[in-house]
């Protein structure tokens, strides 16, 4: 009863338009940074070696695949969770807005299934985004740009990482993005069964993202202290893979407490749509 | 001002007697100290002489070699880098010409430092010798010269080497520059000693610190306390070079030091 009820859901999202709206903004924001890149990339590569080139040389390719995908990801994995939302908010409430919902739960099927069954669809459909994300982003780039050491810029180091040591990075990285958008994907669920339309847990969902993410980067003290509790601060520890050494440490506290989110978000959407009055 | 006029012969005739006493004792002494006067400064000289010809038999073994191409490993230990060990071919051509090719990775050289090897502080135009005397370097009495370029527009100011006479290699230098502070070289000595070319050369340099806005950057915040600011200020680094082999004198082209995006 589980497959055939996951597959009806993965049929509903992928015969929607705008399922491939994501797919769509991915490839062009993709393709649009990788020509920047290949027609200005030195000049971006001159502008942040500023400050080293005083002192050393730096010769090579250093605008190689692994860098550029790098940067697609830092410009973009900060947008992919609002195309995220824009499907697993319409799970339940695009349902209840179209009349499906009442007609679908006279099917002996029960409300915590098909919440589980909603879940793992707008899970699955936030990976393929990344996969897509990993084979136009990383994969072309590869193509285009070609294999070198990766020079990771901070505030106040460089790193560099050997070619032979970036692949399971990505993997990782991609991994730990795959959780981040999961999370959101959980959370605009959980708006999705409160709501009758799927407006309203899409425009709350991103208005949690960009509330959250202004609370993040503001270096603010009053801030401080509930930063740590923010899953946006936690979003973007695919990052630490490209620190030397890895903080596992705190990239595992990052996962950890997303997963909280998730399993606290997925059980108060559960509790919600279970007492909720369907009327249509 | 009377008192004073008449007070001055007075003095020089109370004076008189004793001033024969005082001229033979001053010979005397003058006689006794003469010949050790003219033994330090004689010494002295010869040791300026020695320095000079120490100088110019290791200037001429340096100068030998005109090009290597090199097997190296590099370890760069920089407070704002974090590199890993870095295996490649180092190519060097006199007087100042080098490059590290990594097979197709990132290089990375301390702009104009590194070119200070022993052929550029050795090899290098006019200079003045002079000697420093003896000191020890780990446990072993060594010469000590200083190197002052006569050039006046050398980016070189002073060098100052700790040479083993027994074996006519320059073991440490320290040399001090117009725009990249003070370079100061260890360096170890192995199977091609005899082209005075090292095994290992460790550089110790000045580096300015590196910052960038945060804007710029991609960093993650991890939690691990950042270093203090030391904006402007300057800090040691520390590079060490492995020489595995080398391959003296192949009469490397200049093509091999275009620079490569």
């Amino acid at each position: 009863m589980w497959m055939p009820l996951l597959r009806a859901e993965l049929y509903k999202i992928f015969k929607k338009p705008r399922t491939y709206l994501g797919f769509g903004v991915i490839a062009a924001v993709t393709l649009v940074i990788q020509l920047a890149m290949y027609a200005n990339g030195q000049s971006f590569v001159d502008f942040v070696l500023q400050g080293i080139q005083e002192q050393f040389d730096v010769e090579g390719n250093i605008l190689n695949g692994y860098l550029v995908t790098y940067i697609i990801l830092n410009l973009l994995l900060a947008q992919v969770p609002l195309l995220v939302a824009l499907v697993a908010g319409d799970a339940l409430a695009g349902e209840a807005g179209a009349g499906t919902l009442r007609l679908l739960l006279t099917r002996p099927i029960g409300r915590t299934r098909l919440v589980l069954a909603k879940f793992t669809a707008s899970s699955i459909y936030a990976i393929l985004l990344l996969l897509w994300l990993a084979v136009i982003g990383l994969g072309l780039s590869l193509l285009v740009f070609g294999r070198g050491d990766m020079l990771n810029f901070t505030a106040d180091r460089l790193i560099m990482l050997l070619s032979d040591d970036i692949f399971w990075r990505y993997l990782g990285a991609f991994g730990f993005a795959a959780l981040a958008l999961i999370t959101i994907s959980t959370l605009a669920l959980f708006f999705s069964a409160m709501a009758a339309n799927a407006i309203g847990p899409i425009v709350s969902t991103m208005g949690v993202i960009i509330l959250m993410t202004i609370i993040t980067n503001l270096e603010l003290p009053l801030f401080q202290a509930i930063k740590p509790f923010l899953f946006t601060t936690h979003m973007v520890a695919w990052k630490g893979f490209f620190n030397e050494p890895v903080p596992y440490g705190a990239m595992l506290q990052s996962a950890l407490i997303m997963l909280a989110y998730i399993l606290v978000l997925l059980g108060a959407t559960i509790f919600v749509f279970k007492r909720k009055d369907i009327q249509t | 001002m009377k008192l004073l006029n008449k007070n001055i012969p007075a003095r020089l005739f109370a004076s008189a007697p004793k001033k024969t006493v005082g001229t033979w004792k001053t010979s005397f002494l003058f006689a006794l100290l003469l010949p050790l006067f003219l033994l330090f400064g004689f010494s002295k000289a010869n040791a300026q002489q020695d320095a000079t010809a120490l100088f110019q038999t290791i200037r001429q073994r340096v100068a030998q070699t005109k090009d290597y191409v090199a097997d190296v490993r590099m370890k760069v230990d920089v407070a704002f880098m974090n590199i890993p060990l870095l295996k490649g071919m180092l190519y060097f051509k006199a007087p100042d010409k080098m490059r590290l090719e990594r097979n197709g990775g990132v290089s990375l050289l301390p702009r104009n430092s590194i070119n200070l090897n022993l052929y550029n502080i050795m090899a290098q135009g006019s200079v003045t010798v002079i000697d420093g005397g003896y000191e020890s370097l780990d446990g072993k009495d060594v010469r000590v010269i200083k190197i002052v370029p006569d050039a006046a527009e050398s980016d070189l100011v002073l060098t100052k080497a700790w040479i083993d006479e027994s074996r006519l290699l320059v073991l440490r230098s320290e040399s001090t520059t117009r725009d990249n502070g003070t370079i100061r070289m260890n360096l170890a000595y192995g199977k091609y000693a005899a082209q005075s070319l090292p095994d290992k050369v460790v550089f110790v340099l000045d580096l300015k610190d590196y910052k960038m806005p945060k804007g710029v950057t991609m960093d993650y915040d991890d939690g691990t306390p950042a270093d203090l600011p030391l904006k402007g200020k300057k800090k040691k680094g520390r590079i060490e070079i492995q020489y595995l082999n080398y391959k003296i004198n192949q009469g490397l082209s200049d093509a091999v030091f275009q620079k490569k995006e």
